[in-house]
């Protein structure tokens, strides 16, 4: 783990008030949801895992593993039934009311009323502070909408939507940033774009980030450890460290050790969704 | 619901119907099938177009029409008021759901003595309204607000937001289409509350004209008054519905 406590020296020096070490630690998560009538679900089950301030973290898993809960638990918009969560040593959320988590989610949660420039200024609304205009311009053009500023949701394509999402996440330059499956909607091509950008927005702010997706690929271009979960109740089945060299490019995703990773994960996943069935 | 998918065959059943109406009107007031009490439908409107009787009528309309507006306006904003203080202050929202049931439950008729001895002659019409008002928009509006889906729900709560802050970009944003179909229900309800209101002693009003013409058994200024009023309520709800299809439109 040397590389991420150089990256963990660098965050310190640019976010001094951000505790040094851990920023997100899962210490025996469980979650089990309440159906009704007696009956329950279990999500998750006895869960560990600790990501490094400025890490890169993916999880991957087949649908209904669980993913979204741990997402869930780290935004403090869930509580774990058994064990406990942290971030950056504090409860979870904490963060959220500091405003310095970012979060895209599934479905892109947009505000129908309110325009993209709009819906991308909410975060600074919210936090009371006076909108940040040349930031706001300076998200729509990261994320490629310029020239649909006016637009409301329902006017923009799936993808667009998604866009936008991620803008409003990163409008804070937040902590802590989660990604629940954002790039899904998208088309292949756009994908990859959007997957550069974060790569890109990454090595500069090199923000805390969890990466939720179900696509193997995706997360071995971003991500510095790769989580594989289980279904349900979900369990981290493996944790795979990506020491590919940044930026990752088509050298790298061309490269035989890409694909041995990719094939090794992807038969991971075959093996649990096997299981899962 | 086959003619709600066409417009057109809608409007022509819509009309049809209307028609049907006004035409059997005509003939049980032409033939008497309900006595005497009941004019034909083109005495009442020969009676409209006189200068007096359109005079008389328009004069009582805007008295009514004022006092309704009045007590729609009143109505509306304290209802909408409680709404959000009930929402923000949970505690407070059993006791304000129960007090609105009661006031709604208390017939107007009955509560109409007690105005006038508190409120006053004049302004009972606009008390009434806004009586027949409140509880209607404190309903839409209360279902308005608990209406947030839950994703926008889990934005504001990740953005670390205040209770305040939450109502002003979600829940107030979100309740406009219900607050104007509140609104289309509330207006006529305005109308015909003012117009009771008005029977109670009232110096002026449509109200007024429609107790004095059936106490001087004066049929097409009786009928001449409820024609007034209905023809108020219904463009009330017209306008608003129009309102409320703007605003589904833009944020619905």
């Amino acid at each position: 783990m040397s590389t991420s406590t150089i990256r963990t020296a660098q965050a310190e020096v640019d976010r001094p008030a951000a505790r040094p070490g851990a920023a997100v630690t899962i210490r025996g998560a469980e979650k089990v949801f309440s159906l009704g009538r007696g009956r329950t679900l279990q999500a998750l089950a006895e869960v560990d895992l600790e990501i490094a301030e400025g890490e890169f973290v993916a999880i991957i898993g087949p649908s209904g593993c669980g993913k979204s809960t741990v997402l869930r638990l780290a935004a403090g918009l869930d509580t774990p039934t058994n064990g406990a969560i942290e971030v950056f040593g504090d409860d979870p959320h904490r963060l959220a009311k500091q405003h310095r988590l970012g979060v895209a989610f599934q479905e892109h949660a947009l505000l129908p009323w309110a325009s993209v420039r709009a819906n991308i200024a909410l975060p600074f609304q919210v936090a009371g502070r006076r909108v940040d205009k040349a930031r706001v311009d300076e998200l729509i053009q990261l994320v490629g909408l310029v020239g649909f500023e006016d637009a409301r949701p329902k006017q923009l394509s799936g993808g667009m939507r998604q866009r936008a999402s991620i803008a409003r996440a990163l409008a804070l330059s937040p902590d802590l940033l989660l990604l629940d499956e954002p790039f899904g909607a998208l088309d292949a091509v756009t994908r990859r774009r959007m997957n550069a950008e974060l790569a890109r927005i990454w090595g500069e702010e090199k923000i805390t980030t969890i990466l939720v997706t179900h696509d193997v690929d995706e997360a071995l271009i971003l991500a510095d450890r790769v989580v594989v979960m289980t279904g349900r109740p979900g369990r981290i089945r493996k944790i795979a460290k990506v020491d590919f060299p940044r930026p990752r490019g088509f050298e790298t995703t061309r490269s035989p050790e890409f694909h041995d990773l990719v094939d090794e994960l992807t038969a991971l996943l075959d093996q649990v969704e096997g299981v899962d069935d | 619901m086959t003619a709600a998918a066409r417009p057109g065959t809608a409007a022509l059943f819509g009309i049809g119907g209307a028609l049907l109406v006004v035409v059997a009107a005509q003939l049980v007031g032409q033939f008497q099938l309900a006595g005497r009490a009941w004019p034909p439908l083109t005495d009442v409107l020969a009676y409209v177009t006189t200068p007096a009787g359109s005079g008389l009528l328009l004069r009582n309309g805007l008295v009514t029409l004022t006092a309704a507006a009045q007590g729609l306006l009143l109505g509306v904003v304290v209802a909408v008021f409680g709404a959000a203080l009930a929402l923000v202050v949970p505690m407070l929202r059993p006791g304000f759901e129960r007090f609105a049931a009661i006031l709604n439950a208390f017939p107007t008729i009955a509560l109409a003595p007690l105005l006038i001895t508190t409120a006053g002659r004049e302004d009972t019409p606009m008390v009434i309204a806004a009586l027949s008002v409140g509880f209607v928009m404190f309903v839409t509006m209360t279902s308005g607000f608990a209406n947030v889906p839950a994703a926008h729900s889990d934005v504001l709560t990740v953005l670390g937001s205040s209770r305040v802050q939450r109502l002003v970009r979600l829940e107030l944003p979100r309740a406009v289409p219900s607050f104007f179909d509140g609104l289309t229900l509330s207006a006529p309800a305005a109308i015909l509350g003012a117009t009771i209101g008005e029977w109670f002693g009232a110096p002026k009003g449509l109200g007024l004209l429609l107790v004095s013409a059936m106490q001087n058994y004066q049929m097409p200024l009786l009928w001449s008054a409820a024609l007034v009023a209905t023809a108020l309520s219904l463009a009330a709800y017209i306008v608003f519905v129009q309102f409320q299809r703007i605003a589904v439109r833009r944020f619905g």
